[in-house]
């Protein structure tokens, strides 16, 4: 599948999740603020943004945990309290497993809700755990057996929030393994996550901040437009300390800096006023970079 | 230490409960044991049946302080007609703590002899109040004690311990194990797994109105065999009570999970309830000893209504006629309790639509 397959590609009635203009305000505090989405089948649509951005609220509104005070949902083709929960798998932050059950207990509890008479054989990692108490068998493998839970019933949307916080990177591999799995196979991915390489690895991505939204799109279209100045200079640590004490938002890649979303001319003003000798250069702006600079925009706004 | 302290003092601060906690458990325990805690029934209720009654009653009511004690003689009923078996009834279906039976009324082998005074023994500090009183009267009187005639503690206690037993059961149990799932983040995954509002309710609560069944008929039975204790009344009856004061400690262990996030929060808002059914319900003091503001607790307290019940059918085979009360006030304690938990905790986990 290509990275650069939108929503709009698809019929309307087609998309899984429809949402506009939904806000969810908590006393004066606006959660969720006019904040717009839509997931297609076979999309990973990955939804960033700072810890309190509003991506939790969102889910929570999408599964109709929660009422949005504005806004249109439509969730697989309904409003999220009339959504046939069959067809939705859901693995939340605290990913919703019995701890003081085994995982074969986990599993047939979830089997039996969902109706699933034959469930799937597990995979071996968590086979080879089938009479441990979940509480005793590790995060890791806590995440893998949240997943299979979650995918028994083969769903058509899967919401998955912060699904791989607090795994190693192999066993975070595997996992994302298995959305691109899931999404291949047609199944719609929502994803809340805080690493940028997981980022990297949607379809398209929804990037909020206090509650809306502030970029979207795939990672090329988001970061595209913006821009990096990469300075090189022989002593890299006075570049770096004239660019931070011009109150430059300067970062160290290495032994060169970059400043991001700041014009070329700035930056060689900073050098020329610290009498620090360097090259400049523009160079496009990595995600990291751009979800600083949408951060302190939405900030701003 | 001093940073230590001031960081106590400002955790305890935000701590609503433990501070509840802090203020309103001294308060209540000041009142109890100053106002309630007292074993001695220095008013007994009276009723008199017979052709001697109303003279009897006369006496009664002319009768000193030396005659009586420092206890007061409450004629509730004097019923010159009346016979023995009304007399019993008076006591059975506890309208009074005593009932003396005078002239006519008395059996063929007894009468011109001296009355019979009943004593309900269920009542056992009023009935010890009683004998005291009796023994002070000599031969004037006959006494018998009914429905308890050796005034054995663990007769009136395992009937009230039955009730406490489904409270804890009720209240903490299922506080706590409704808590446990709002911890685990487990709640929320059922919200969005196909079941119902009520299959999720009901499905949580079945287990713990098992469990607290079969609780209620070993401690039933085991009191029965091995402190002797009686079972005279009818078995519907007590199921029927206890079912329906199941559905009240139930519920208020529902609605305590709603009002608590964490297992701790929840024990301790349980623990706030169940402290005072157990000294205020007349199962510990009775509650004629109690001083009237704090009587009036104890008849707010489901408790106090469930102990009535099980101790006037265990012990008294006590008629519908004075069942009914309880039951009544027991069935709408329920109603209003268990209806705003399920209806608090439903709201938490059904679908939630756009507004």
């Amino acid at each position: 599948m290509s990275a650069g397959r939108h929503a709009r590609g698809f019929e309307r009635s087609e998309l899984l999740v429809q949402a506009r203009g939904v806000t969810r305000t908590y006393g004066d505090v606006r959660a969720v603020d006019d904040m717009s989405l839509e997931v297609a089948p076979g999309e990973i649509v990955g939804l960033l943004g700072a810890n309190g951005a509003g991506k939790t609220t969102l889910l929570r509104v999408l599964l109709a945990l929660e009422a949005a005070d504005a806004g249109e949902v439509e969730v697989l083709g309904s409003a999220p309290a009339a959504v046939d929960r069959h067809a939705l798998g859901y693995v939340p932050q605290g990913l919703g497993l019995y701890t003081d059950l085994s995982t074969d207990q986990n599993v047939e509890f979830v089997a039996q809700a969902y109706g699933v008479a034959e469930p799937p054989p597990l995979p071996d990692e968590l086979a080879a755990v089938r009479t441990a108490l979940v509480a005793e068998i590790g995060l890791g493998l806590q995440r893998r057996l949240a997943f299979y839970c979650a995918l028994m019933h083969a769903p058509r949307l899967l919401v998955l929030d912060e699904p791989t916080s607090g795994v190693d990177p192999l066993a975070r591999a595997r996992l994302w393994d298995t959305i691109h799995e899931q999404a291949e196979a047609g199944v719609g991915v929502l994803v809340t996550t805080h690493y940028l390489q997981e980022a990297a690895q949607c379809t398209r991505l929804e990037i909020m901040s206090h509650g809306r939204r502030v970029a979207h799109g795939t990672v090329a279209d988001i970061t595209s437009g913006r821009e990096a100045v990469v300075v090189r200079g022989d002593d890299w640590a006075a570049v770096f300390g004239a660019l931070a004490d011009a109150g430059l938002p300067v970062v160290l890649d290495g032994r060169t800096t970059r400043v991001a979303g700041t014009p070329a001319a700035d930056v060689e003003a900073a050098l020329a006023g610290a009498g620090v000798e360097a090259r400049t250069d523009v160079v496009p702006a990595t995600l990291e970079e751009t979800m600083v600079l949408v951060e302190r925009a939405g900030a701003e706004a | 230490m001093r940073a230590m302290m001031m960081k106590e003092f400002r955790e305890l601060r935000r701590d609503k409960r433990t501070l509840a906690m802090l203020v309103a458990l001294p308060l209540l325990l000041l009142i109890v044991f100053g106002y309630a805690a007292n074993f001695t029934v220095d008013e007994l209720k009276v009723a008199v049946v017979g052709s001697q009654a109303d003279a009897v009653v006369d006496m009664l009511e002319g009768a000193d302080g030396e005659a009586t004690g420092d206890r007061t003689l409450d004629v509730v009923s004097s019923d010159p007609g009346g016979s023995d078996g009304d007399a019993r009834d008076q006591l059975r279906d506890d309208h009074a703590d005593l009932a003396i039976v005078t002239g006519d009324a008395l059996s063929d082998d007894a009468s011109g002899a001296a009355p019979i005074v009943y004593i309900d023994g269920s009542n056992l500090f009023a009935a010890q109040s009683a004998n005291v009183l009796m023994a002070g009267l000599g031969d004037q009187v006959t006494s018998e004690i009914l429905y308890n005639p050796d005034l054995e503690t663990s007769w009136v206690m395992v009937p009230a311990l039955i009730g406490l037993i489904l409270t804890f059961i009720g209240t903490i149990i299922t506080s706590i194990g409704l808590v446990r799932e709002r911890e685990a983040g487990t709640l929320e995954q059922l919200a969005v797994m196909p079941f119902s509002s009520s299959q999720v309710i009901l499905g949580k609560i079945t287990p713990y109105f098992l469990l607290a069944c079969f609780d209620m008929a070993v401690v039933t039975l085991l009191g029965m065999w091995i402190f002797g204790v009686p079972f005279v009344g009818s078995v519907v009856a007590f199921v029927l009570g206890a079912a329906i004061f199941l559905f009240v400690v139930l519920g208020l262990g529902v609605l305590i999970s709603t009002v608590s996030q964490t297992t701790g929060q929840a024990v301790q808002v349980a623990l706030m309830t169940l402290l005072p059914q157990v000294l205020l319900s007349g199962m510990i003091f009775p509650l004629d000893a109690m001083a009237a503001g704090v009587r009036w607790i104890g008849y707010v307290l489901p408790l106090t209504w469930f102990t009535k019940i099980s101790q006037g059918v265990m012990l008294r085979d006590a008629s519908w006629d004075y069942l009914w009360l309880p039951l009544v006030i027991l069935a709408v304690m329920a109603v209003v309790i268990f209806g705003a938990a399920t209806l608090r905790l439903g709201r938490e986990i059904s679908p939630k639509g756009a507004r």
